[in-house]
């Protein structure tokens, strides 16, 4: 029996500035509209709050992290109390450290086209690491390709 | 020193509850009480790192939660806050019964409406602590 591929996209959603807000809509942009491949997330914080289940996320699925800002907290939390990753974003790196930073401009409803251009760039990004990831880092549990051929 | 209390949302991205409480307690801390209240990112308080236990350690909280795992709380309590109020958004959602919030992504009005209604909540809570 094939087992479908499923990667693990995981979020930091920071909540003090704008890089939080774009990381958690391109997580979401990618789990709803570019659904090229199956795609799971988990609340970042069921690391601590959550069972090991929640802890086994990155052993079980493939996982990318995107972060909002340098300081990595999805990476850094996903790879202490999960498992290693196959991937991070950055999402400061792609719309700049100025943008990243932002605590005006932070809640959905304050943003505008150019902010929803920078949730595209992200997802876009996101796409092609998912993309590169290889079918074998899927714990043992994938014995399939991606395609439904 | 004077502490702003740090209001802390689970912004779960599964359900659209977890983007009530975020977006409750940006409003909250951004328009409603800007000079008594500030949020702290819970990703970062996740990582444990001692700048942001720092921070949290000793301060009056208020967490905002959109499902029962009560994710904020229990960060927020592992390191060290003294959690004041705890907002489950499902108790002001359950006097919304048959209305539609929206997504995890986008609120319609009837979520925007009853996130405010929140915001409303965690403001008064802030004014009786401070």
């Amino acid at each position: 029996m094939k087992t479908e591929l499923k990667i693990g996209v995981i979020s930091c959603s920071g909540e003090e500035c704008l890089g939080g807000t774009i990381s958690r809509l391109a997580t979401r942009k990618v789990l709803e509209e570019l659904k090229m491949i199956g795609t799971v997330t988990l609340c970042l914080p069921l690391y601590l709050a959550g069972g090991e289940e929640e802890r086994n996320f990155a052993k079980v699925f493939p996982t990318i992290s995107v972060d909002g800002c340098n300081k990595l907290c999805a990476k850094r939390s996903t790879e202490k109390y999960s498992g290693k990753i196959n991937g991070f974003i950055d999402v400061s790196k792609i719309i700049g450290n100025e943008n990243a930073l932002n605590t005006k401009i932070v809640r959905n409803k304050d943003l505008k086209d150019e902010h929803f251009q920078m949730v595209d760039k992200v997802a876009i990004e996101i796409v092609k690491m998912m993309s590169g990831v290889c079918p074998k880092s899927y714990s043992g549990k994938f014995d399939g390709c991606g395609c439904s051929g | 020193m004077y502490n702003k209390v740090k209001v802390v949302p689970c912004s779960g991205i599964g359900k659209v509850y977890g983007l009530m409480a975020r977006e409750a307690v940006l409003k909250t801390v951004i328009e409603l009480c800007p000079e008594k209240s500030e949020t702290v990112c819970l990703a970062y308080i996740v990582t444990g790192d001692k700048e942001v236990k720092e921070k949290i350690e000793g301060c009056d909280c208020i967490t905002v939660d959109g499902c029962p795992k009560m994710c904020a709380l229990k960060n927020i309590s592992i390191v060290g806050g003294i959690v004041k109020e705890e907002i489950k958004v499902l108790d002001t959602v359950k006097e919304h019964k048959g209305k539609k919030f929206g997504s995890p992504t986008k609120l319609d009005a009837d979520g925007e409406a009853v996130m405010s209604e929140i915001a409303a909540k965690i403001a008064k809570k802030i004014n009786e602590i401070n």
